[in-house]
């Protein structure tokens, strides 16, 4: 296990050290893991074991029947206390979520940092050039397809330039075909921009197409099961 | 859905078409009572012919212009200012275990009358009140009471503080109750979660995230309390001025003057009070579309903080302002009830006495027994026919027409001024003697819009598979309305009753004028007393005007938890 | 809410009746006997009315303000359900004009036999407005027997109401004499003219304010300004007051209102930018302390409310050198009330010397008694002798010295009240 000193800042990476989670007092989960960019931490478990828990932490929005120790690092940095709209990570929710009172370029932009308008047009254009979504820039979120809507979420979190990315069942609500591209869309995306991911998830393929470490939660057990 | 044709299906067929009755017919017969005298014809005073000179006479009234002006903006205001301390409250608190806090403590203004909140208020602000006592003479060096202009104020700021004080608790109830819907409170909160995570501090993600969707949900209840406050009359008759007062007011002492003739100008006054509450809810809409306008880029200039540090101590200092102010207020009023001689400057009485408790609770039992029976008489009926006309939702399997479900809050944005002394005239059409009878009648108007809405939600809410099961198992609709929904929704019924009781304890003017002042109730005699001689007995008397919804609110709540732990 | 129309019920002209009842009381004997005589023939007719009037239920339309006035009420009502087992309710009014109202919407809806009004305590602009709507039964009151007991042939104050005729309309109830009141702790120097009283108020301003028209105390406070202010013009033009006022006789008698009130309400409380609405908010600012001298028409009010703390110990009461606005206020009954009878009955026993009285006494409510002491029996004399222990403000200072000014003719309300408020009603 590198101790987070000899991490260099170049190399973006995720580290989750000695993490114990309790709830309640009882022991729910322990992890200790890094995760470099562009790599994909899979977690899969049955419900209960602390799947979402996890991703809670991570955010910074642990519930308060939950104890947590450890520290966590992003990019070299301690931010395990650090309030959690300046963390810098990206979720992505099995609901795309898109905010129905801006339009598609909208919800996008509202991601984006400050900027020239016109450079963040086209950059919001080229985006969704790239993904398939040319010329949908005024369109509504809700008039759009399922898999429409889960790109420009995509979208959405990639432009805010967040240091890491947490994916929560994210492709559950796609039909197979659907699932298949957007899956691949995501992991591209995430190997371009060289985030480190964890994914929490119920599919197999899922794992299998993330190609990255796959631990498996058990409720009985606090050891994890490498795959 | 198929039903049998039951006595009780057919009664649940028709229900909401006599809800729609007993809703529009009153309202627009009232209108027509007030419409008719308004363009000159009132055969008891002679008047036959149409004509406009009611209309004359109410342009050349001294004063319309500030009166109109005074109702305008005292209700633009307060409902902007309670409005936008709402929306603070909410970003302020909005992933804090404070706002439930804040709701509780809140919540029990709700069903404070609107009398008493006013009579409340008036302890605290006039010269010889709580206020000015509490820093006298030690601060400002008096010893006999100053001579400023508060309450009365020609400006309207003892009015829109009342009304502030008076609508946050409800637009922050209405506001909390959709946050709390399984659907849409999770979808925001997992939207602001979103926002959050791109990196928006939480106030910054609520006013750029929730609100604009929250917004929709709150458009309705905003209008109804803006369309109320433009023709309330409780308020500005104990807190606001007399040179002139608002044109609810005017409208008022118009039509019980002892000159007959003023009549017809009243009836065009209440005309123009229609008129200003319609523009009222225009220039709401304008806003609206102002704001949407502006607010366009800014929601997407991807600007994350803006002071909200700053803006949430703002938040903090006036919570605590106004919860301040309202415990001194009740602790004032609790002071004045019991007080023997209490001359200026002293805050606390020179002696403690029961007299007036014990005077008044002698000469109160009739208006108390009136209060009752006709609040409990009101709001069976209301509950009755609103679990009728949702059971008839059900039944049709559609929710009712968005034209019925307006109608259900037509009492609520008309201003009742302007309908209620034609549906006294209807009464007297139709030789109706019975005084509680026609009370109960027209505080049925107002009752069944809130019972409806407390009630709606929870009875949409059932899980429709419950009754299929029962239906599939050969249960008739009739049963399964008793035995099933009924027993699962005891604790919303009961909410929605001590609701429809509270409404109906806090009406002053449908009693004052249905009952042709044979009825006294608690509040009527409150607000006789208000501006009466004795400041004491006026100030048992509202505080009896909010023990008697607390009362109720606490069975409500006690009721079923006494029931089901009996259950085992 | 104005309870000017009530306090309308306070105010009767008292044309110096006070002097001829000396003069009446000698020839006393002459009129008792052709009471006697009528007595008898009117026993018959009288008899009708006590046979239909027993059992009914009466509604009575009275201002509901004082409680002392209402458990006065109630206590009536106890004596006629035990003499006439007559149900007697107390519609407790905010003004009387509601009553009005209410009888005017029923004759509107051609309501004829069945009002809801039987009986209503009015007086002044009120009953005019109801006699000119012809509202009111027409000529009963001098049917009750009691009703010769206030001697209204010697006392035409009796049937005159604001100086308008009664014509049988209206039965004589009680008079009331306006008297000022103020915190003797405070106040040290007692204005006791209404000259002096606009130098008190200029030396401590803001502590005297009168209520606004068309209350009625504040229209007898104008009303008393307009009378003493005019009190150096010649008789022609001061006899005006009591009749119609016409453009001539106003532009003669108002100016010198309008210069007295310029000068008197910057030194008002809120320096006469806030007029109360009401009467009885003025004994709630004497309560508060934020007003000294103040001013009401029952006098009788003061050391009751004392009793109950809502004004302090210290208050004492007075009236006027310079002059006392008084009236008389009855009883009528609407035309459609369908308990006419009982009614009557009610009526007669308000105006009878227990019910008399009972009402003078100024623990129970302290409203003079209509009775003339020389048409009753030694007897019910004692009725009217009984002392009482009472707090130093019952003892009204100058009472015995009173200068007692008539009623002006109603239309000067109206005059008066459009002119106070095109000039000083907005703000």
């Amino acid at each position: 296990m590198k101790s987070p000193s000899t991490l260099t800042h170049n190399i973006p990476s995720l580290n989750i050290s000695h993490l114990q989670l309790k709830q309640q007092g009882t022991p729910l989960l322990s992890l200790n893991e890094e995760v470099k960019g562009g790599e994909v931490l899979t977690i899969m478990g049955p419900s209960g074991s602390g799947k979402s828990t996890l991703l809670n932490w991570l955010v910074g929005m642990l519930p308060s029947d939950f104890t947590a120790t450890g520290e966590l690092y992003l990019n070299g940095q301690d931010i395990t206390n650090t309030a959690s709209h300046l963390r810098h990570i990206g979720l992505l929710y099995q609901d795309p979520l898109l905010f129905p009172h801006l339009t598609v370029a909208g919800n996008i932009a509202f991601a984006m940092p400050k900027g020239d308008k016109q450079t963040r047009r086209d950059e919001i254009s080229e985006a969704l050039n790239q993904v398939g979504l040319a010329g949908m820039e005024k369109r509504c979120p809700q008039h759009l397809s399922g898999g429409q809507q889960a790109r420009v979420a995509l979208l959405r979190v990639l432009l805010s330039k967040p240091k890491a990315i947490l994916l929560d069942e994210p492709f559950s609500k796609l039909d197979s075909q659907l699932r298949q591209e957007t899956r691949q869309l995501v992991f591209e995306q995430i190997q371009r921009y060289s985030l480190p991911a964890v994914m929490v998830t119920h599919d197999q393929s899922d794992a299998i197409a993330a190609q990255g470490k796959v631990i498996t939660l058990d409720t009985l057990s606090l050891n994890e099961v490498a795959s | 859905m198929i039903v049998a044709n039951t006595l009780f299906t057919r009664v649940v067929r028709n229900s909401p078409y006599l809800l729609i009755a007993l809703l529009v017919v009153p309202v627009l017969g009232g209108l027509l009572g007030v419409l008719l005298p308004a363009f000159g014809w009132f055969p008891a005073l002679g008047a036959h012919e149409f004509g406009l000179f009611g209309f004359v006479q109410l342009f050349q009234t001294p004063g319309i212009e500030r009166m109109v002006l005074l109702s305008f903006g005292t209700s633009l205001a307060s409902t902007l200012l309670a409005f936008i301390i709402t929306i603070l409250i909410l970003a302020s608190y909005f992933n804090s275990p404070w706002l439930k806090r804040i709701q509780r403590l809140l919540g029990p203004i709700l069903v404070i009358p609107h009398a008493a909140a006013a009579i409340a208020i008036g302890f605290l602000i006039t010269p010889s009140g709580f206020l000015s006592r509490l820093v006298s003479p030690w601060f400002t060096g008096w010893d006999t009471p100053p001579d400023w202009l508060l309450p009365h104020d020609p400006y309207g700021l003892s009015i829109i503080f009342g009304l502030t004080l008076k609508e946050l608790p409800f637009l922050l109830l209405i506001a909390l109750g959709v946050l709390a819907q399984p659907e849409i409170g999770k979808t925001l909160r997992a939207q602001h979660k979103v926002a959050s995570s791109l990196g928006y501090c939480p106030m910054t993600g609520f006013f750029k995230v929730i609100l604009p969707s929250l917004y929709g949900y709150m458009r309705l209840p905003l209008l109804a309390v803006l369309a109320y406050s433009s023709a309330s009359v409780e308020i500005p008759l104990i807190l606001g001025p007399n040179t002139p007062p608002t044109l609810a007011v005017a409208i008022m002492q118009w039509f019980s003057d002892v000159d007959l003739s003023l009549r017809i100008k009243a009836s065009s006054g209440a005309i123009l009070q229609i008129l200003i509450t319609l523009s009222l809810l225009g220039s709401w809409w304008l806003l609206e579309l102002l704001v949407k306008k502006c607010s366009a880029a800014f929601l997407i200039n991807g600007e994350r903080e803006y002071g909200g540090m700053l803006i949430k101590r703002l938040t903090d200092m006036i919570t605590i302002a106004m919860l301040t102010i309202i415990g001194l207020a009740l602790v004032a009023m609790v002071l004045w009830s019991f007080a023997g001689f209490w001359s200026f400057p002293d805050i606390l009485p020179q002696q403690l006495v029961s007299l007036h408790w014990s005077s008044a609770l002698l000469q109160m039992q009739t208006p108390l027994f009136n209060t009752l029976v006709i609040a409990i008489s009101t709001t069976l009926i209301a509950i009755a026919l609103t679990l009728l006309v949702l059971e008839a939702e059900q039944q049709n399997t559609k929710t009712i027409s968005a034209i019925s479900g307006f109608i259900i809050y037509l009492p609520l944005l008309i201003p009742s001024i302007a309908f209620l002394f034609g549906i006294v005239w209807l009464f007297e059409q139709v030789n109706s003697q019975h005084a509680y009878v026609n009370v109960v009648f027209s505080h049925l108007l107002f009752v069944l819009p809130y019972v409806f809405l407390s009630l709606a939600n929870s009875y949409r809410r059932l899980d429709p598979r419950f009754s299929s099961v029962a239906a599939s198992l050969g249960v008739p609709p009739s049963k399964i309305f008793w035995k099933l929904k009924l027993p699962l929704l005891i604790s919303p019924i009961l909410i929605a009753s001590a609701l429809g009781l509270a409404i109906s304890f806090s009406q002053y003017l449908p009693t004052l004028l249905s009952g042709a002042g044979r009825i006294n109730t608690i509040t009527t005699e409150a607000v006789t007393l208000a501006n009466g001689a004795s400041r004491r007995t006026s100030a048992v008397y509202a505080l009896m005007q909010m023990l008697l919804p607390a009362l109720f609110f606490i069975l409500a709540w006690a009721v079923p938890k006494l029931l089901f732990r009996k259950k085992g | 809410m104005r309870l000017s129309k009530c306090l309308n019920n306070y105010y009767r002209q008292l044309i110096s009746s006070i002097c001829l009842l000396s003069v009446i009381s000698l020839s006393s004997n002459v009129f008792a006997n052709e009471a006697n005589i009528e007595a008898k023939t009117t026993s018959r007719a009288w008899h009708n009315v006590e046979k239909r009037g027993t059992k009914q239920n009466v509604y009575f339309h009275a201002w509901g303000g004082d409680q002392q006035i209402n458990n006065y009420i109630q206590w009536v009502a106890d004596q006629v359900k035990k003499k006439y087992q007559i149900n007697l309710y107390h519609v407790k009014l905010t003004d009387t004009s509601e009553a009005v109202s209410r009888v005017l919407a029923e004759k509107a809806a051609d309501n004829h036999r069945n009002g809801q009004v039987d009986l209503v305590w009015i007086n002044g602009a009120n009953f005019a407005s109801m006699a000119k709507y012809e509202l009111l039964a027409a000529d009963w009151a001098g049917e009750l027997p009691n009703f010769e007991l206030t001697n209204p042939i010697n006392n035409p104050a009796m049937t005159r109401d604001f100086g308008v005729p009664t014509q049988g309309m209206e039965a004589p109830w009680g008079q009331a004499a306006l008297t000022f009141y103020f915190d003797s702790l405070k106040v040290n120097d007692v204005p006791q003219t209404l000259p002096e009283l606009l130098t008190w108020s200029k030396h401590h301003p803001g502590h005297f304010t009168y209520p606004k028209p068309p209350d009625f105390l504040g229209m007898s406070f104008l009303k008393y300004a307009l009378i003493i202010l005019n009190e150096q013009q010649p008789a022609n033009i001061k006899e005006k007051l009591y009749q119609d006022a016409t453009v001539e006789s106003q532009a003669q008698l108002l100016p010198s209102l309008w210069q007295f009130l310029d000068k008197l309400h910057p030194t008002l409380w809120r320096q006469g930018k806030h007029f109360v609405s009401n009467g009885l908010a003025l004994r709630r600012l004497m309560g508060d302390t934020e007003l000294q001298v103040s001013f009401t028409f029952s006098a009788a009010e003061i050391p009751s409310a004392i009793s109950r703390y809502d004004l302090p110990d210290s208050t004492r009461s007075y009236r006027m050198k310079d002059g006392s606005l008084s009236n008389i206020h009855f009883v009528a009954i609407p035309y459609n009330s369908p308990h006419i009878e009982g009614a009557k009955l009610v009526a007669n026993f308000l105006l009878s010397p227990e019910a008399q009285s009972r009402k003078q006494k100024t623990a129970i409510w302290g409203d003079s008694s209509v009775l003339d002491l020389s048409q009753l029996t030694a007897a019910q004399k004692m009725l009217f002798d009984v002392p009482e222990k009472q707090h130093a403000s019952a003892n009204i200072i100058n009472i015995d010295n009173t200068r007692l000014l008539g009623e002006l003719h109603p239309s000067w309300v109206q005059v008066i009240t459009e002119q106070w408020l095109t000039r000083y009603g907005v703000q």
